[in-house]
C-alpha cells in the first residue's frame, strides 16, 4: 500500500489532538519495554560477568576442569593431556574464588579474591606475565605472592614486601608480597598468585589441582586438540568449562526468567489498555470512518489505518520505555550493589547493551501494541459506509456479555476441579479460572453493580445512581478495567498467600531442625560456591575444647544427574543427627542416616525428589569427580537450608572418595552438660578468632535471625505485586479519562441544567470508587483461586505446606483496589468539574 | 446515453410476515450532464434510493447500473473501488476529518487510491479552486465556516473526476446564505465542467436550481417534472405539497 505515510500522519494527527489519552495509553507499553529492557541488560549482563570470572580469561589456550569442578591428583591428568598432538605445554593450577569476611580484610575494598595456586615454570610455558614492579614467583618461594598492580587503588599501602594475613582452611596464614603483575583484572575480586603449595595448604587440598591450562603448538586446531584431551581423560573432564556448574549462576538465571515473566505480564496488561483505547477510538470516529468508507476506502485500507496508528503508539511507546528501562536499570544497580555483592561476590553489576536486550524488547512492545489494536482495527473495517450519513448519536455498545458469561462460568468450573486435584494442575487451574474470570467479568459488572447500588446510593446519593448507569452503559470497558485491576489485586493476594505459607514453613523447620546449641555460618549460607571453609584443624581443635560434646559438620560438592544440577552435602551420620535434624516424609531417622553409614547411599531433599522423579531404594547414576557412581536412596527429607534446593545427602567418606572433598563448610556443635551458653560461646571464639571466614552463633539466636531474614526477603512478594498494580492503576486513570471525554457533552448538560461542579466531581468519583469495588471484588476471587493453586503446587514440590487462607491479604487488596481507584479518580473527577460549559456543549 | 439507471430497485425492511418498503421497483435514469433533484416528503425513501444508487448500501432486489457495470452484483473491495473512482458523495453534515487540512481532505479520496501523495494535493488544490476555496487550502474544518466546509466536501467528491456526484441534503445544515453559495458551485460543476449530479433535498428554493426534479413517495416515483421560468421554487413548492396530500 503506497499510502502509509498518509495513514502516518493522520494517525500522528490524531494522536496529536487528544494528547492526555495518548499520553496514558503510551504509558502502558512505556511501563512494560522499560521492566523487560531494564532486566535483560543487566541480568545478563551479570551472568557474564560470572561466567568470565569463574572461566579461565587469563590467556591459556585451552583450560580443563572435572565436570563437577571437584579437585583432583595432577598425576592422573596432566601427563595424559601432555601426549596429546597440538598441545605444546601443560600445567596444573589450584584456584578459587571465596567471600573474605566484612571485616579486617587488609585488601581495602575487595569483597571476595581469587587465589590461584601455579607452578612457576611450567606455567610460564603457558602463558607470559608481565611483571610491573617486583619479580615472578620461584620454584621454591613459600607464602610469597603476587598481586595485581591495579590494587594499589583499593589498598594503597601494599607494596613490595609487605606482609598480610588471609583466611585458610587451616587458620590465618600471613603472606609476603614480592611482585605486582600488570594483569588489571578486576578489583572488587582482586586475582592473587602464589605458589601451588601454598594454594594446597590453604584450601586444606594437599596434592590437588583442579585446572589443567594448556598452550597449543602453533597451528593447531583447537577444536581437534579439545576432543583429543577429553578421548584421552573421559567424559569427567569438560574444555572451558566454568559457569555450568554454579549455583549463583543457575540462582541468576532462574530470577532472570521470573523478571521478564513480570516484564511480559505488565506488557499483558498494557495489551488491556490500548486495546481498551482503540475500541473507544473506533466508536469516537465511527462517523470519520464511515465517510472513509463512503469515499471508497476499502476494510482492509481502514484496518490498516487503525493499527497504523496503534504501531505508532507502539513505536513511541518502546522508544520512551528502552530510555527509562536504561534509568531504571542504573537506578536498580545503585539500589542493589550492597545486597548484590553479598551474595555473588566478585561480580560487579554493570549495565551491558546487547542486541538482544534491544530486540526483545522492541519486538515485545511493538507486537503488543499492533496486536491489542488488531481487533478495534478489525471491527473498525466493519463499519458501514451508511454511518457516515447518520447524525451523530451517542453510540452505545451491547456486547454478546451473555455468552461469554457463559464462557467464563464454565471456564471457572472447570479451574474449580483443577485446584482440587492439586498439585501441577492446581497451577494451570488458577490460570484457568484468571482466563474465565477476564471472560465473566463483562456480564458480572451488571448483577455485581445491582449488589453495591444500595452502598453507593447511601455515600453519594443520585450521582451514585449516574455513575452506575454511566457504568453500565459500557459493560464491556468497566470489565476490562475492572478485570486489570483484578490481575493486579490477584496477584496482590497470591504473594500475600505464598509469604504466609512459606514463612510458616521456615518457621516449622526452623522450630524442628535446630537441635545444637551453637552454629558455625560462612559468610553465605546454602550457596557454598564462594565460601572457603576449613580443613579438618578446626573440627579437632573444637572438639578438644572441654566445653563441647559433640560436633558435626557440612560439606559440599555439587553433582548432577541426567543434567541436572544437585547439590551434595556430605555429613556424618554418626554425629550430625545428634546436632541436628531433617524432615522424613519417606524413610526415617534411625533407619535412613543407619543406612546412610553403609556404601553408597544418599537422603535427597523432596524437591530433588519430584524434579527427578526418585523414590525410596531408587538406585540413581551419580556424577562424581571420578566419574559415574551407583547411590541407593535411603530417605527423602530436608531442613530449612535446604529444602528450597535440589539437594544429596551423602556420608562424608563417600564424599572424601567421590568427590575429593573434605572441607567442612558449616558446623554445628552441643555444649557438655553443665556448660553456660556464655562460657561455651567463648570458648568456641577463641578457636574461631583463627578462622575469622565464619561466624559463631549460639542456635537459639540463629534461628530467630533466620526467620527474620526469610520475612524480610519476602517483601521482595510484595514489590513484585507493585509493579503489577502499576499499571492496573494507571488502566483505571486511563478508562476514567475516556468516559469523560467521551460523555465531554453530557457533562455540558449536566451542568447547562444546573449541576454544580461538585456534583460532577462526585459523579466521577463514585464511578472510580465503583470500578475499583469491582476490581476489588474480582480480584478476592481469582486471587484466592490463584493462591490456593500455587500453594497446592508447593506440595508437588516436595514441601508440605499448609494453605492458610490470606485474609490480611484479602483486606489489603480490597483496601488498595479501592484506594487505587479514588486516587485514579482525582484528576479526571477535577478536570470533568472543570469543563467550560459552552465548549463542552459544542464539544464533538 | 445514461450514465446511471436503477432497475427495479427494492428495499426492504423488517421481518417476512410485515415488510416495510423503503424503495418499491424503482426505475429511473439519469442521463450525462445532468442536474437532478430528488424530492420528496420524509420517509419517502429519497435518501435510501441515494446510498443505493452510491454503493453505499445493498438492495432486497433489483439493479444499478453504473454506466454498463452493475454495482450491486460486486463484493466489498470492487464496490469500495468504485465509489473511489466513479462516485462523488457530498453529505448533509461535511463529514470532512477534523485533523486533516481542507486540500488534504480533498487528497483523501485520491491517496486511497494510490495517487503519490504531492500529485494528489497538487489535483485537489484544482478542485478547491472549483469550489472558489483555494485561499482556504490549509485551514483545518474547524476553521472553516458551514458553507466553506460543505464546499471543500465537494471539491472532494470533484477531486477523483467521478462519472458523478450523488449529494444528500448538502445544504441541510446551512443558513440560507451559505446554502446558496453550495447550489452555486453545485450548479457550476454541471454547467461548465459537465458534472452529472444527483441531489436530494426538501427545499424547493435548492431543488429550483436542478435541470428535472422527481418526485418519490413511499418508494416509488409520482411525478417527474422538467420546469421553467423565474417561479420555479414557488411551483415546487405547490407540487410537492399536492405529491404530500395525495394518496398511495
Amino acid at each position: 500500500m503506497n499510502n502509509l505515510g498518509q495513514m502516518t500522519l493522520m494517525a500522528l494527527r490524531y494522536l496529536n489532538g487528544r494528547r492526555l489519552r495518548t499520553a496514558l495509553t503510551t504509558l502502558a507499553i512505556v511501563f512494560g519495554v522499560a521492566l523487560i529492557f531494564a532486566i535483560n541488560i543487566t541480568l545478563p549482563g551479570a551472568i557474564a560477568a560470572f561466567t568470565q570470572s569463574l572461566s579461565s580469561l587469563t590467556g591459556a589456550d585451552m583450560t580443563i576442569t572435572n565436570v563437577t569442578g571437584a579437585s583432583f591428583a595432577p598425576e592422573s591428568a596432566l601427563p595424559l593431556v601432555q601426549d596429546v598432538e597440538g598441545v605444546a605445554a601443560v600445567t596444573g593450577v589450584l584456584r578459587r574464588s571465596f567471600t573474605l569476611p566484612a571485616i579486617g580484610s587488609e585488601l581495602g575494598s575487595a569483597t571476595s579474591i581469587e587465589m590461584i595456586g601455579i607452578e612457576p615454570e611450567t606455567m610460564q610455558q603457558v602463558r607470559q606475565f608481565t611483571i610491573s614492579d617486583g619479580r615472578f614467583l620461584q620454584p621454591d618461594d613459600r607464602g610469597a605472592v603476587v598481586v595485581p598492580a591495579g590494587i594499589a587503588e583499593i589498598a594503597p599501602q601494599i607494596e613490595i614486601g609487605s606482609t598480610f594475613p588471609l583466611i585458610s582452611a587451616a587458620g590465618l596464614r600471613t603472606y609476603t608480597v614480592v611482585g605486582f603483575s600488570a594483569e588489571q583484572g578486576s578489583l572488587s575480586q582482586p586475582t592473587l598468585y602464589l605458589n601451588l603449595p601454598d594454594v594446597q595448604a590453604a584450601f586444606g587440598q594437599p596434592g590437588q589441582i583442579n585446572t589443567i591450562e594448556i598452550a597449543l603448538s602453533p597451528g593447531a586446531d583447537a577444536a581437534a586438540v579439545s576432543e583429543a584431551v577429553l578421548a584421552a581423560l573421559g567424559d569427567t573432564y569438560i574444555v572451558d568449562g566454568g559457569a555450568a556448574g554454579n549455583e549463583a549462576f543457575a540462582a541468576v538465571q532462574a530470577s532472570l526468567l521470573v523478571l521478564n515473566l513480570m516484564g511480559v505480564l505488565a506488557l499483558f496488561l498494557g495489551a488491556f489498555l490500548i486495546f481498551n483505547t482503540f475500541r473507544t477510538i473506533v466508536i469516537e470516529r465511527r462517523r470519520d470512518l464511515g465517510m472513509l468508507r463512503a469515499i471508497g476506502a476499502t476494510r482492509g485500507q481502514i484496518t490498516t489505518m487503525i493499527l497504523v496508528e496503534s504501531l505508532l503508539q507502539g513505536v513511541i511507546g518502546t522508544l520512551i520505555g528502552l530510555l527509562l528501562g536504561y534509568l531504571m536499570a542504573s537506578a536498580m544497580i545503585y539500589g542493589l550493589a550492597g545486597v548484590y555483592r553479598s551474595y555473588f561476590s566478585g561480580v560487579s553489576l554493570g549495565i551491558t547493551m546487547s542486541a538482544g536486550a534491544v530486540i526483545s524488547a522492541v519486538a515485545l512492545g511493538l507486537l503488543t501494541a499492533l496486536l491489542a489494536g488488531y481487533f478495534p482495527a478489525r471491527a473498525a473495517g466493519r463499519i458501514s459506509p451508511l454511518d457516515a450519513l447518520r447524525p451523530p448519536t451517542p453510540v452505545s455498545v451491547n456486547r454478546a456479555t451473555r455468552s461469554s458469561l457463559i464462557v467464563g462460568i464454565v471456564l471457572m468450573v472447570l479451574a474449580i476441579v483443577m485446584l482440587l486435584a492439586g498439585g501441577q494442575t492446581a497451577v494451570g487451574g488458577a490460570v484457568v479460572f484468571l482466563v474465565g474470570m477476564v471472560a465473566a467479568a463483562p456480564g458480572l459488572i451488571m448483577p455485581l453493580a445491582r449488589l453495591f447500588s444500595p452502598l453507593l446510593t447511601l455515600w453519594f446519593a443520585r450521582e451514585g445512581d449516574l455513575a452506575r448507569s454511566n457504568l453500565q452503559r459500557q459493560p464491556g470497558r468497566a470489565a476490562i478495567t475492572a478485570s486489570t485491576l483484578m490481575i493486579g489485586l490477584a496477584v496482590l493476594i497470591l504473594m500475600a498467600a505464598m509469604v504466609l505459607a512459606l514463612g510458616q514453613l521456615v518457621n516449622t523447620l526452623a522450630d524442628r531442625n535446630f537441635a545444637s546449641d551453637v552454629f558455625i555460618t560462612p559468610p553465605s549460607i546454602s550457596v557454598y560456591n564462594n565460601v572457603l571453609g576449613a580443613d579438618a584443624s578446626l573440627e579437632d581443635r573444637l572438639r578438644a575444647l572441654p566445653e563441647i560434646e559433640t560436633v558435626a559438620s557440612l560439606r559440599y560438592a555439587s553433582s548432577g544427574l541426567d543434567g541436572t544440577r544437585l547439590e551434595v552435602l556430605g555429613i556424618d551420620p554418626a554425629t550430625y543427627p545428634q546436632v541436628a535434624s531433617l524432615e522424613f516424609s519417606a524413610g526415617s531417622e534411625v533407619e535412613s542416616f543407619a543406612a546412610l553409614g553403609e556404601g553408597r547411599t544418599a537422603i535427597v531433599t523432596g524437591l530433588a525428589a519430584s524434579t527427578l522423579n526418585l523414590e525410596m531404594g531408587d538406585e540413581i547414576s551419580l556424577q562424581t569427580a571420578n566419574g559415574a557412581q551407583t547411590y541407593r536412596i535411603v530417605g527423602i527429607g530436608e531442613d530449612i537450608l535446604t529444602f528450597k534446593l535440589a539437594t544429596l545427602f551423602i556420608s562424608q567418606a563417600n564424599m572424601a572418595a567421590d568427590f575429593n572433598k573434605t572441607e567442612d563448610v558449616l558446623l554445628m556443635a552441643n555444649f557438655s552438660p553443665g556448660v553456660e551458653d556464655a562460657a561455651g560461646l567463648a570458648a568456641v571464639q577463641t578457636v574461631m578468632a583463627d578462622y575469622p571466614q565464619f561466624t559463631v552463633h549460639l542456635t537459639g539466636q540463629y534461628r530467630q535471625t533466620l526467620v527474620d531474614t526469610t520475612s524480610a526477603a519476602f517483601v521482595i512478594f510484595y514489590g513484585l505485586a507493585g509493579l503489577i498494580l502499576l499499571p492496573a492503576a494507571l488502566g483505571l486513570l486511563n478508562t476514567l479519562t475516556i468516559n469523560i471525554l467521551e460523555r465531554t457533552r453530557e457533562i455540558g448538560v449536566i451542568r447547562a441544567v444546573g449541576g454544580s461542579q461538585r456534583q460532577v466531581q462526585r459523579i466521577v468519583t463514585a464511578e472510580a470508587l465503583l470500578l475499583g469495588i469491582f476490581g476489588a471484588a474480582l480480584g478476592v476471587l481469582a486471587g484466592v483461586a490463584m493462591s490456593y493453586g500455587f500453594i497446592g503446587a508447593f506440595s508437588a514440590l516436595g514441601w508440605e505446606v499448609p494453605y492458610i487462607f490470606p485474609v490480611a491479604g484479602i483486606i489489603a487488596a480490597i483496601v488498595v483496589g479501592v484506594l487505587i481507584a479514588l486516587f485514579a479518580g482525582i484528576l479526571p473527577a477535577r478536570s470533568a468539574a472543570r469543563l467550560d460549559i459552552i465548549r463542552a456543549l459544542q464539544y464533538e | 446515453m445514461f450514465i446511471l439507471k436503477t432497475e427495479s430497485l427494492t428495499k426492504k425492511y423488517g421481518s417476512e410476515s410485515q415488510p416495510i418498503y423503503a424503495l418499491r421497483d424503482l426505475n429511473m435514469s439519469v442521463e450525462a450532464g445532468e442536474f437532478v433533484a430528488i424530492m420528496g416528503p420524509s420517509g419517502s425513501g429519497k435518501s435510501t434510493a441515494l446510498y443505493l444508487m452510491g454503493g453505499l448500501d445493498r438492495p432486497t432486489s433489483g439493479h444499478v447500473w453504473l454506466r454498463d457495470k452493475d454495482i450491486t452484483t460486486m463484493n466489498d473491495d470492487a464496490l469500495s473501488k468504485v465509489r473511489r473512482e466513479s462516485i462523488g458523495f457530498v453529505f448533509q453534515f461535511f463529514n470532512l476529518i477534523p485533523v486533516l487540512t481542507a486540500v488534504e481532505n480533498v487528497a483523501m479520496p485520491l491517496i486511497l487510491d494510490g495517487v503519490p501523495r504531492p500529485q494528489a494535493l497538487e489535483r485537489a488544490e484544482a478542485a478547491l479552486k472549483q469550489v472558489d476555496l483555494a485561499n482556504r487550502a490549509s485551514h483545518r474544518p474547524s476553521e472553516l465556516s458551514g458553507g466553506q466546509q460543505q464546499r471543500a466536501a465537494i471539491a472532494r467528491a470533484l477531486a477523483a473526476k467521478p462519472a458523478i456526484i450523488l449529494a444528500d441534503e448538502p445544504t441541510g445544515n446551512l443558513d440560507s446564505r451559505s446554502s446558496d453559495e453550495v447550489v452555486a458551485v453545485l450548479r457550476r460543476t454541471v454547467d461548465d465542467f459537465g458534472q452529472t449530479l444527483v441531489l436530494v433535498t426538501h427545499d424547493p428554493r435548492v431543488a429550483a436550481h436542478a435541470d428535472r426534479i422527481v418526485f418519490i413517495k413511499d418508494g416509488n416515483i409520482v411525478d417527474e417534472n422538467r420546469l421553467k421560468g423565474a417561479d420555479r421554487a414557488e411551483q415546487i413548492r405547490e407540487k410537492l405539497g399536492r405529491v404530500a396530500m395525495s394518496e398511495g
